[in-house]
């Protein structure tokens, strides 16, 4: 005999685990791409093992001379350590976080970006060493380091935007009928439009820019200056958001455009107002991906909009009189039914 | 805030639109200063022509509640009276809940109350 449950009753969504092997099929490939990109580097590395001193230069505290050395070999090793550890991260985010396609692409993106980083740093870091037999005063150009930092963005942004979107994926069972709903007659149309912006992640922001600005002016590295550049370009389109809920469903979008994130009504199971806590929750400020797979775009601690979607996926938005857009979406929800 | 329309009302969609954004500022829902959405935002998401929201908008313009500027788009105008005293909204509030209550109690259709209010404060 199969129970079925009481009509009307939520059910839970057959389909919550739907996402598992796309996430498995979209960090596969990234992930391979970094590690090649690691091991390449260190392979690289390991044919100039004869050209390089017994020590080669590995740390630098300033624009000054070196402060720390290691055999080339260790030197080697430690960096496919961090390869090992960061790819491994990120393919655990992805594999076990990734339901919604961003965190994906975040995940393939930062894959790639890490492989290629550090096989960037090492590669310029052993290269000028070789043929030296005193690495005491070895220098680094400094737009080698903002080279390494920001180059392989590029082909990370590509594969990010190789990982395939999110499939349409309507809901069967009904809005839960216990949710708020908000009172429309037939045929009225409803938008709920807020901005959410500002928040103490703004002034994290301001003070990363601002220390990342004196180090890059203080050791001279002007091209290190790309750093605060770029960060103020993230924080600009991480810290101010619309929030719109209309026929079409939920939509979040940055001031700037980008990111962005569209619920379809027929994918809500159901919209509500929760409390966040942005470190307990999800471990800072932004653009985040929370426990199991939870993404949050949050800006403030406080009152937010928490929507459940199909396929074990759900959104949480800080924003202010979150009741009138939770009631508002699982009213058009009904309707797109 | 929540923009709402009936084509099935009985009032023009560009009137209604009008309504809510003063309905919005006596409740302090909008104050000055605050951005009103971009038209087209709010003609797309409410399946309305755009210039049905450039009408109202422009209604609320001349009424002096908005202000209209190139690239900054609708801005609730400093006078628009959106900082209404709490104290003031609620005693408004509640002589309209005793109205509703008179001319329910009554029988009074919502246009005659309307006309009845319209007439008293044009006197």
């Amino acid at each position: 005999m199969t129970a079925t449950p009481p009509t009307g009753a939520p059910r839970p969504d057959t389909r919550a685990e739907a996402w598992r092997p796309r996430a498995r099929r979209a960090m596969a490939w990234p992930t391979a791409v970094g590690a090649l990109l690691a091991l390449g580097a260190a392979l690289v590395a390991w044919s100039w093992s004869d050209e390089l001193p017994g020590e080669v230069a590995s740390h630098w505290s300033g624009a000054g001379a070196p402060d720390g050395f290691l055999s080339p070999g260790a030197f080697v090793l430690v960096f496919v350590l961090v390869a090992v550890g960061l790819l491994t991260l990120f393919l655990a985010i992805g594999t076990r976080a990734g339901s919604a396609a961003s965190t994906r692409r975040l995940a393939a993106g930062g894959s790639v970006w890490s492989g290629g980083f550090l096989a960037a740093s090492l590669l310029s870091t052993l290269a000028p060493q070789r043929g030296l037999t005193d690495v005491s005063q070895v220098m680094i150009p400094g737009w080698w380091t903002a080279a390494a930092l920001l180059v392989p963005l590029l082909p990370a942004v590509a594969v990010a935007l190789l990982v395939p979107g999110d499939p349409a994926a309507p809901a069967t069972a009904p809005v839960d009928p216990g949710a708020p709903r908000a009172a429309l007659r037939d045929g009225e149309r409803a938008v709920w439009l807020r901005r959410t912006a500002g928040g103490p992640g703004l002034a994290v922001g301001a003070g990363a820019i601002l220390v990342t600005s004196v180090l890059a002016v203080a050791f001279e590295t002007w091209a290190m200056l790309a750093i605060p550049v770029l960060l103020a370009g993230l924080f600009v389109a991480m810290f101010a958001f619309t929030v719109r809920v209309d026929a079409t469903g939920l939509t979040v979008r940055s001031a700037l455009g980008w990111p962005g994130t569209h619920v379809p009504a027929d994918e809500v199971l159901r919209a509500s107002v929760t409390e966040v806590s942005p470190f307990a929750d999800f471990g800072g400020w932004g653009w985040r991906v929370g426990r199991g797979g939870r993404v949050g775009v949050v800006l403030r601690r406080g009152e937010a909009l928490l929507v459940e979607r199909t396929e074990g996926r759900s959104l949480v938005v800080t924003v202010h009189d979150a009741a009138t857009g939770a009631a508002l979406l699982n009213t058009l929800a009904d309707r797109a039914r | 805030m929540l923009w709402r329309i009936d084509p099935a009302g009985d009032e023009p969609l560009y009137a209604q639109l009008v309504a809510q954004v003063r309905l919005a500022l006596a409740h302090g829902e909008l104050s000055p200063g605050e951005r009103l959405p971009a038209a087209r935002e709010l003609a797309t998401s409410l399946e309305l022509n755009m210039h049905t929201v450039l009408r109202a908008y422009q209604t609320l313009r001349d009424e002096g509640v908005l202000e209209l500027r190139r690239g900054r788009g609708a801005v609730v105008a400093a006078s628009a009276g959106g900082d209404l005293a709490a104290a003031e909204r609620a005693a408004v509030e509640q002589a309209v809940a005793g109205l509703v209550v008179a001319a329910r109690a009554a029988r009074l259709s919502t246009e005659t109350t309307t006309t009845l209010v319209k007439e008293a404060m044009s006197r």
